[in-house]
């Protein structure tokens, strides 16, 4: 059985930082119902997590599935504009010379991934998806654009479950998108 | 007067800087340790209705959360003036014996280990947690580990690894389920099993730190803690006791209606943190330490079988008090132990799993303080509330606070040993950060904020010009 996971991360009470949070609650029934539905014998099974930031001990969750999709959003770009991207791991070697060098409880999806391999030796395909807000000051709710990305990456994050789990399908490539 | 100044410390929680000055003969003659940002919750809360503290203190940290919305809890349960009931404290132990082993883990794993497996001289680009896991894998995943174990008893508990609700006035808000519990007792043998063998590694690695046992913050001192009548570990219920360098009582059973009288705070010029200290000594003589250390000191037994047998052995080190804070680290592993096998014994009692979880009630007092022990000391809410239970005045007084004196005291005694003349080498940085690191300050009462953050040192004669300067 295919293991995918989707990770939402940002602060809910920043305006449109909670649009990743937010993606993972609105997909938790729809990608429950693509794991029954998909009538495949590689029907995924679906793990969800929602957090403030990455922290190095998501690395042993990493660790086990085959996919894994984080959701962030992102304070620069076209505000409501969604990026999909591919990302390979960032090696410990890199790693050191960044940011994540003095990490504690604070890392990169790419060096998350980085960290993964050097502690598991293995890990999953990954991809990120971002949608730009407009606000992230102090409150709750998301801005127009943020709503707008929001709507966006939660009608793209099931078809990219669904490319994974069918890889012979035409792929939702890498790349762009705005919502109408 | 001649200054260094060490801006920012890396790897502890939050914003701080270090300021050591010479006399004219290149002497250090004094250190400060100074928190640089300022949040403010004792002013913000004021007027919030006393129910919403608990929710609203969590957010002081991303770290302690839980530590803070224990403490607030409890002074909202005085407020109310009611007993919780009895697996409602069962449960409220669990939790803070579960932030306590994640916050230490985080403490030992991630932000001090690599001094100790890298070497305190190691060159900082590779003395990192990254240089860890490429050298020490297997200590890497078992932090990891660690971590991931107590943040998941947390989450089981109170919903989410950060900022738990559940823990509410008056109780817990739902009880335990078997399955949750049955859950938390299936990793049990594996993190006792990880937290043993980081206890013999350190207890090998000890000899090799000889110069750092001997330099860093080791000092006779009080020590603050809370106790109990069985003279172990008093992690949640108690009341406060101060002793001596010579274990010696000093003061005895303080609770939270006169713990002013034995507490004073001071507020500083050059720093957003308080300097606690007791009061019958004032402020120049009424140093203190709090946490792991204060905690092993105090107690005679830890209260369960395997920490038994550790605290025996770190008793041993010392023939009255343990005085140097390098063993803040040892502390915290033992503490760890302690932690994951009181939550097992708690887990097992018949009543863990009672429906009977919260006792309701309105104010019925205008003031009320909750204490409890956070990973790195005494954490003190204190509230005072008007007729319509409106926070009036807001009091926290916080581990790292506690710990300020000291910390400029050891900040000073390893300058003293490491800072030679008006040049500045990159050893005597490593140390004066590492000292203030084995405290494990946690400044997001202050700030909240992690990541590579620039070493900035210089070193400035009594006229003003930067006589030397070290960068990272």
């Amino acid at each position: 059985m295919a293991r995918v996971l989707l990770i939402g991360y940002g602060n809910t009470l920043r305006g449109d930082d909670a649009l990743g949070p937010m993606a993972v609650e609105r997909l938790r029934p729809l990608l429950a119902d693509l794991a029954s539905a998909t009538g495949s014998a590689v029907s995924p099974e679906v793990e969800l997590e929602h957090c403030y930031q990455l922290a190095p001990e998501l690395a042993a969750q990493l660790a086990a599935v085959d996919l894994v999709i984080f959701v962030d959003a992102a304070a620069e770009g076209k505000p409501g504009l969604v990026r999909v991207e591919r990302l390979s791991p960032q090696s410990s070697d890199a790693a050191s010379s960044t940011h994540a060098a003095s990490l504690t409880h604070h890392v990169q999806p790419a060096a998350l991934l980085g960290l993964t391999i050097a502690l598991y030796g293995r890990a999953p395909e990954a991809i990120l998806v971002t949608g730009a807000g407009a606000n992230f000051e102090s409150g709750e709710g998301l801005s127009e654009y943020g709503s707008a990305a929001l709507n966006e990456v939660c009608r793209l994050v099931p078809s990219l479950v669904r490319d994974f789990l069918h890889p012979f399908r035409p792929a939702a490539a890498a790349g762009c998108s705005i919502p109408n | 007067m001649p200054t260094i100044t060490i801006d920012p410390v890396t790897r502890i929680e939050g914003h701080a800087k270090i300021t050591v000055q010479l006399d004219e003969q290149g002497e250090v003659q004094g250190a400060r340790f100074h928190v640089t940002q300022v949040r403010g919750f004792e002013k913000l809360c004021e007027g919030r209705p006393f129910t919403e503290m608990p929710a609203l203190m969590a957010r002081i940290c991303g770290i302690c959360p839980t530590s803070h919305l224990l403490a607030s809890s409890k002074a909202c349960d005085d407020i109310m003036a009611v007993r919780i009931p009895e697996t409602a404290g069962q449960l409220r132990r669990i939790m803070n014996l579960a932030q306590i082993i994640q916050s230490h883990a985080l403490s030992f794993f991630y932000l001090s280990s690599p001094d100790f497996l890298l070497g305190m001289d190691a060159d900082p680009e590779e003395r990192n947690i990254m240089g860890v896991v490429r050298k020490y894998p297997a200590m890497a995943r078992d932090g990891i580990r660690l971590r991931q174990f107590g943040q998941r008893v947390l989450e089981t508990l109170g919903g989410k690894r950060v900022h738990p609700g559940w823990i509410v006035p008056g109780g817990v808000s739902q009880p335990l389920q078997a399955e949750q519990r049955d859950r938390i007792l299936a990793e049990i043998p594996e993190a006792i099993k990880i937290t043993r063998a980081a206890l013999q590694w350190f207890k090998g690695q000890i000899e090799n730190f000889r110069a750092e046992v001997r330099s860093f913050a080791n000092f006779p001192s009080l020590f603050l803690a809370m106790a109990n009548d069985t003279n172990e570990i008093a992690a949640y219920n108690g009341w406060l006791r101060f002793i001596d360098a010579n274990l010696n009582i000093v003061a005895d059973h303080i609770t939270g209606t006169d713990y002013q009288n034995y507490i004073g705070e001071s507020c500083n010029d050059d720093s957003y943190l308080k300097s606690t200290y007791f009061k019958p000594l004032g402020l120049a003589d009424g140093m203190y330490r709090v946490g792991p250390l204060a905690r092993l000191n105090m107690c005679q037994s830890a209260g369960t079988p395997q920490a038994d047998e550790e605290l025996a052995e770190f008793h041993e080190l010392e023939r009255h008090s343990v005085l140097s804070s390098f063993y803040y680290h040892y502390a915290r592993l033992i503490e760890i132990l302690f932690s994951i096998e009181r939550m097992q014994d708690l887990l097992h009692e018949p009543g863990i799993l009672g429906k009977n979880v919260r006792a309701h009630a309105s104010p019925n007092k205008f003031e009320g303080v909750g204490i409890l022990e956070a990973p790195r000391g005494t954490l003190i809410h204190h509230y005072r509330i008007d007729e319509n239970g409106l926070i009036e005045t807001a009091n926290m007084v916080i581990a790292t606070g506690h710990n300020n004196l000291a910390i400029n005291h050891g900040v000073l005694q390893v300058a003293r040993q490491f800072v030679k003349g008006k040049c500045l080498e990159q050893g005597m940085l490593n140390r004066v950060e590492a000292v203030v690191r084995a405290f494990d300050p946690c400044l997001s009462c202050s700030t909240h904020a992690a990541g590579e953050m620039p070493l900035d040192i210089q070193l400035i004669a009594a006229d003003g010009e930067i006589v030397d300067r070290l960068r990272r």
